[in-house]
């Protein structure tokens, strides 16, 4: 049971880490609540106990109730950030039109104001450069493969 | 005096002010009163410790060891009184001006309630949620002012730091699972029973949890991105009272639960703390904008704090602390400051550039030189080295800045107010005053470090 639980949260834990790695705002928001979840349900495995009830009321031994206070203030806690959250990203949506990360990257190193800063339409160019670089290597891939 | 009383009064006080237009002046005022009442509270609560020891109080009448205890001790008062003190600056100095939003003074109050309930807290657990509060105000507060950059800013600081406080529970419930308590005074007397490895494992997750607060070498990359979107007041919140969770973080998990652990550590915080110092330095050399600039001299100076935390012992943690108050009241000012125009606020910056620099009337100096005075004691001519190299680099950065700022460059960004620019003068004279008489907070971050078990290096 042990080892199904750790390998439980493992596999939500590297979900949630690779979601985090993506270019789209919502899969980031994404993979932020598997992550709360992931430590929710760490928490839960650290009270478990084999052969016990988890819950009270029961007539046999009941394993540790702390941890599910534990869980449920943290539940809560990460929902209301992950409200929050949300709402900034639909804030940033409105500002910018794009919920794309690299777009926002790019608007950040124009406005930095760096003279050596490549200007905006250099950044779209390479942009654009990489898209189609990208495009043709993944037809490459693919053309190899069938 | 009872420990509850500033919680209070900052608790009360942020749903008070929360209902109404926090925009209007005289609202902003009763916040920047009743953060001040909060203060006076806290102040009062420590001379109380000091004369009397450190009290404790389980909240809701539970016994010890049942209920969540509050506990007051001489470490957690300085962090706490420290912290009001730039929040209250840095409330007082936007309300000056002119707040931009209607919840900000709210926001600031709740962020100081989590501060203060953190610091003061006995229960692990209970630490994290302080924690949530004061963190969910500044995920808000990094967005004020709402231009598409701040809210680019709030964007990144949000994700980042959700990830460190899921990384802190992470290692509390760890923590929970390996002693089977959640108070901290227990937790401590039950580590050094324990197998070394799931602890060592354990006090990485913390360690890595509050190094990304303080923005420490590797995990620093959000700190630039965010201080440069983020308004002056904002920047000297998130830089001046936030960041005190990680100093005070580490000193607490790390010299009081962990020891053990951090002796065997001390060579990594070494190291962190050196390509900290160098980094953060060299880097600030080579930016141009006053926030990005002083956000990678943030990035420098809290290297020197983990130095001395690496140093360990009774000086070790003095020198941590000292140099935690120090540089959270340089940075408050120098953000404050580097906003306004004409030669007063050109030299209330000074003030604070000398003090970062380590140059001895400024209060910095000390800082530097508790650490410098380590190294030659014990021997450690790359200690000393680094201290050097990190204020010569600091010196550097700091007069490019000044040049650029005072001389240069005379364009406002916003009007500069009598009350902001009464605000950083006497902040930067309350620098200067620590730097002539050092003496009572050197005794006082002694003093601190009393509570901490394990004193030996």
């Amino acid at each position: 049971m042990t080892l199904f639980i750790s390998i439980t949260i493992a596999v939500i834990f590297g979900s949630a880490a690779y979601l985090m790695l993506k270019r789209d705002l919502i899969r980031v928001i994404t993979g932020m609540i598997l992550l709360g979840n992931a430590a929710n349900l760490f928490i839960m495995a650290a009270g478990l106990r084999r052969g016990r009830a988890p819950v009270v009321p029961s007539e046999f031994e009941t394993s540790d109730s702390l941890v599910q206070a534990m869980t449920l203030t943290a539940i809560v806690i990460s929902f209301g950030v992950a409200t929050l959250v949300l709402s900034l990203v639909y804030r940033v949506y409105d500002a910018h039109h794009s919920v794309d990360l690299r777009r926002l990257g790019s608007v950040e190193a124009v406005q930095s104001g760096l003279d050596d800063q490549p200007t905006a339409h250099v950044i779209q160019a390479a942009d654009d450069a990489q898209d189609a670089r990208q495009d043709r290597e993944i037809a490459a891939r693919q053309g190899g493969r069938w | 005096m009872t420990i509850a009383l500033p919680l209070a009064i900052l608790w009360f006080g942020a749903l008070f002010i929360a209902l109404f237009d926090g925009t209007r002046k005289p609202v902003g005022y009763t916040a920047v009163g009743l953060l001040a009442a909060a203060l006076a509270a806290t102040v009062a609560l420590g001379i109380d410790v000091h004369r009397h020891g450190p009290k404790e109080m389980g909240i809701a009448g539970w016994e010890a060891g049942v209920g969540i205890a509050l506990r007051a001790d001489m470490l957690g008062i300085t962090f706490a009184v420290v912290s009001l003190v730039v929040l209250t600056t840095a409330l007082w100095f936007e309300v000056s001006r002119d707040v931009k939003a209607r919840i900000f003074p709210a926001l600031v109050m709740f962020m100081g309630l989590g501060l203060t309930g953190l610091f003061f807290t006995g229960d692990a657990f209970n630490f994290y949620v302080f924690f949530e509060i004061s963190m969910v105000a500044a995920y808000v507060l990094a967005s004020y002012g709402e231009s598409p950059r701040q809210l680019r800013a709030a964007l990144i600081f949000i994700v980042v730091n959700l990830l460190g406080s899921v990384l802190f529970l992470v290692g509390i419930a760890a923590m929970y699972h390996n002693t089977g308590w959640l108070d901290m005074d227990r937790i401590s007397v039950q580590t050094p029973m324990l197998e070394e490895n799931p602890v060592i494992l354990t006090a990485t997750i913390i360690f890595v949890a509050f190094s990304i607060k303080l923005g420490l070498f590797p995990f620093h990359f959000w700190l630039p991105a965010v201080y440069t979107g983020t308004r002056p007041a904002v920047a000297a919140i998130l830089s001046g009272a936030l960041a005190n969770i990680g100093s005070y973080g580490l000193l607490r998990f790390g010299a009081d639960i962990f020891p053990r652990e951090l002796r065997e550590g001390a060579w990594v915080m070494l190291i962190l703390g050196s390509i900290s110092i160098v980094y953060g330095g060299v880097q600030a050399i080579a930016r141009h904008s006053p926030n990005e600039v002083l956000a990678y001299s943030t990035i420098g100076q809290v290297g020197y704090i983990l130095i001395a935390l690496s140093i360990g012992g009774e000086a070790g943690y003095a020198a941590a602390i000292l140099y935690a108050v120090i540089n959270a009241l340089n940075k408050t000012l120098l953000f404050l400051s580097a906003s306004l125009r004409g030669w007063i606020a050109g030299a209330a910056f000074a003030v604070g550039a000398f003090s970062v620099a380590g140059v001895p009337p400024a209060g910095g100096f000390f800082g530097k030189m508790v650490i410098f005075q380590i190294g030659i004691d014990d021997g450690r001519p790359l200690i000393v080295a680094l201290v050097f190299v990190g204020g010569a680099l600091s010196f550097v950065y700091m007069f490019q800045l000044y040049r650029a700022r005072f001389w240069i460059n005379q364009e406002a960004d916003e009007a500069t107010t009598k009350g902001a620019l009464a605000l950083v003068v006497a902040l930067a004279l309350a620098i200067v005053l620590i730097g002539v008489f050092p003496e009572p907070l050197l005794s006082i971050s002694r003093e601190a470090t009393s509570i901490l078990p394990e004193r030996a290096p």
